[in-house]
């Protein structure tokens, strides 16, 4: 009796595996070894660290794969440090694109990864799901599409808010302009300009990356602006509204874009009385109670991540990056992971205000949506509790 | 011509920052022939000291004083490495050696400052003095050119008429004859670095809330200083005072021409080309060539 029973377990089994292999070839991904390789490029050391971006991408693959991964399939990430120097950024996306074969690049936030590899991306057919676009090549790239709104589109949607809603009548607009950034931020004011039908009362494109900022406060009080929007970034911030303060200029509202908006700035000027607006990438990060940020929280904070609006973008990226592969029927590799991203229908996410989308244009900017925050007393309020979205252009 | 006014009148923040740090740079060069790229730097380190202690809630003026405290030892570690290994290099080898520093110090500093992370600066002297061609001359900007012109003064009486003054020179011309004339040669330099050291600090404490508060913008303020020292061919105190002031006083201005005011922060070294070229003619400066 006991070899029949064994027998009849043997043929049981069998049939139980042929019908488990069945359904995996039916439907959902699949992968050789068992994983699949993604990687990012990013700054981590240099004049700026971005690395809360990629480790907020990483903190939510291990999440994937500590509950099994994809479909049994585990996510093998590698995030490279660029160091901020273009050669180094050449050979880190070469590396995991010949190296480690990665399918796509997933979470990357640098100060020149597309600049630099934009190219690189396009000639070996990868696709990057940027998590923080910084230079003006993240959204002029056919193989780039950033999931944070970038500051081109954030700079036409602070002005926008300006007007629409801050009934600025004239809105003046101060920016840096460091490497090929003029032509983009030019684009940007003369897009809200065909939004809202206005003019800009006067642009300088002259801001200083260091040294006194006197004689621009001063310039922008006596043209008569009763808004001025630049894109200054965290020390700058402080140091303009100082010099304002010391200037004694009152009457103006001064919007800034998604780098000023840091707790540092907000303690740092405690004491100003200055009307101060941000514009966001994202749902505000410091809204700790908001119900959109309600799973990206408690996800950090599981992997032991702080909650900055860099972590927010990693976060996203990997998400979006989860659903598309999670879509793709059979293995998934560089090619069936870029048609899925080409194909793909547009994914919400209550982290951004615009559903992102990869698609097959030339270039890419899904993200059209800010939140504004002002600065109240040191700490950062909703101001704008709905999105603002931008519309299109007449 | 009142919008030029103006933006003059704006650029003297600048030009009193610049005259102070200019003046400290020739005082450091004329005592111990060192042409000090980390001025800035020393003050800078300094300057974050204060803000440390005072973000963790210690009383301003005790943590002004422990921020002086702490760049006078950084000062007097500088002045060690240069008196000891480098004495008698000479003139070109001290100030790349100082520039070598000066990269070593940022790259530290940014670092341990939390790199562009802006910091909680306390204003040592809030307020604006008066109001000339519709700007604000803050009480800073007034106390950085007073005590540009007092350093100026105090230092050209001190070099002069005393005798600790004329070792100081002796020192700094020919080091190994002012030390076989008994002259403590170590000792007096190391007081001249720890000297600078905090009065930079000082300074740079006064301007800070002003300018971009991370630790590289502040220490790069050592360019336009330069270019301040250079006016005065870093001998004369009173040229390095009004090359300083004017320097700011010309970026101010540039800034209200749009044509050129995009290329504003290069006009330190404009000034830096046009001084040296000016003096390349002089005899005197044959034997550099």
């Amino acid at each position: 009796m006991q070899w029949k029973s064994s027998l009849v377990a043997v043929a049981f089994a069998g049939v139980s595996l042929a019908a488990m292999a069945g359904t995996a070839s039916a439907a959902g991904p699949t992968c050789k070894d068992g994983t699949i390789k993604v990687g990012a490029v990013s700054t981590i050391t240099g004049p700026a660290d971005f690395s809360e971006v990629p480790k907020a991408t990483q903190a939510a693959f291990d999440a994937v794969n500590a509950a099994g991964g994809i479909n049994g399939c585990k996510i093998d990430y590698t995030i490279a440090d660029d160091k901020a120097d273009p050669a180094v950024a050449a050979q880190a996306a070469r590396d995991l694109i010949d190296n480690k074969e990665a399918v796509a690049l997933v979470g990357s936030g640098s100060l020149l990864d597309c600049a630099v590899n934009s190219a690189t991306y396009s000639r070996k057919k990868v696709l990057s799901v940027q998590g923080l676009g910084v230079d003006a090549a993240c959204f002029s790239s056919p193989n780039v599409a950033p999931v944070n709104v970038g500051p081109y589109t954030l700079s036409t949607a602070m002005a926008y808010y300006a007007t629409n809603q801050l009934k600025s009548e004239k809105l003046c607009a101060f920016f840096i302009i460091i490497g090929g950034t003029q032509e983009a931020y030019k684009k940007a004011i003369e897009n809200w300009e065909k939004i809202s039908g206005k003019k800009i009362h006067l642009i300088d494109l002259t801001l200083p990356f260091q040294g006194d900022l006197t004689p621009y406060v001063i310039k922008a009080r006596d043209a008569g602006c009763d808004a001025v929007l630049t894109n200054q970034v965290e020390p700058q911030v402080v140091q303009l509204i100082k010099t304002v303060d010391a200037q004694k200029i009152t009457g103006i509202k001064w919007l800034f874009l998604a780098p000023g908006y840091t707790e540092q700035v907000a303690s740092a000027l405690a004491d100003t009385k200055q009307p101060i607006y941000v514009g966001t990438e994202w749902e505000p990060f410091t809204e700790k109670s908001s119900p959109a940020n309600a799973q990206w929280a408690a996800d950090m904070q599981k992997a032991g991540r702080p909650l900055t609006a860099f972590s927010q973008g990693g976060y996203l990226a990997a998400q979006l990056f989860l659903k598309v592969v999670a879509s793709i029927d059979g293995e998934v590799t560089r090619e069936s992971v870029t048609k899925a991203l080409h194909e793909m229908q547009p994914i919400t996410n209550p982290l951004a205000g615009s559903p992102y989308v990869f698609g097959t244009a030339k270039v890419h900017s899904p993200m059209q949506a800010t939140k504004v925050m002002r600065l109240e007393k040191g700490a950062w309020t909703v101001e704008t509790p709905d999105w603002v979205v931008l519309p299109r252009a007449k | 011509m009142n919008a030029l006014l103006t933006s003059a009148v704006a650029g003297l923040t600048a030009g009193g920052t610049y005259a102070l740090l200019g003046v400290c740079a020739v005082f450091t060069y004329r005592l111990v022939a060192v042409v000090n790229f980390t001025g800035a730097a020393i003050g800078t380190a300094g300057t974050f000291v204060l803000f440390a202690l005072y973000e963790a809630g210690f009383p301003l003026w005790p943590s002004v004083l422990a921020g002086i405290a702490a760049s006078t030892v950084v000062g007097v570690a500088i002045g060690f490495i240069m008196t000891r290994w480098f004495g008698e290099a000479s003139a070109s080898t001290k100030a790349a050696v100082t520039v070598a520093l000066l990269v070593g110090i940022i790259a530290i500093g940014l670092r341990l400052t939390g790199g562009q992370h802006p910091h909680n600066m306390p204003e040592l002297f809030p307020g604006s003095a008066f109001r000339l061609a519709g700007v604000e001359v803050t009480i800073a900007s007034v106390l950085t050119i007073g005590l540009a012109a007092l350093f100026t003064v105090l230092a050209d009486l001190f070099l002069n008429t005393t005798k600790v003054g004329l070792n100081l020179r002796a020192l700094a011309d020919r080091p190994m004859a002012a030390e076989l004339l008994g002259i403590r040669v170590q000792l007096l330099s190391l007081l001249v670095w720890g000297m600078t050291g905090a009065f930079t600090t000082f300074a740079l404490m006064i301007i800070a809330p002003q300018r971009s508060p991370n630790f590289m913008t502040l220490s790069l303020l050592v360019v336009p200083a330069l270019a301040a020292a250079l006016v005065g061919l870093f001998r004369s105190f009173w040229r390095t005072l009004a090359g300083g002031i004017g320097l700011g006083l010309v970026e101010g201005m540039a800034s209200s021409v749009d044509s050129i005011s995009q290329y504003r922060s290069a006009i330190p070294f404009l000034v830096v080309l046009a001084v040296l070229l000016w003096s390349q003619r002089e005899a005197r400066w044959d034997e550099a060539r």
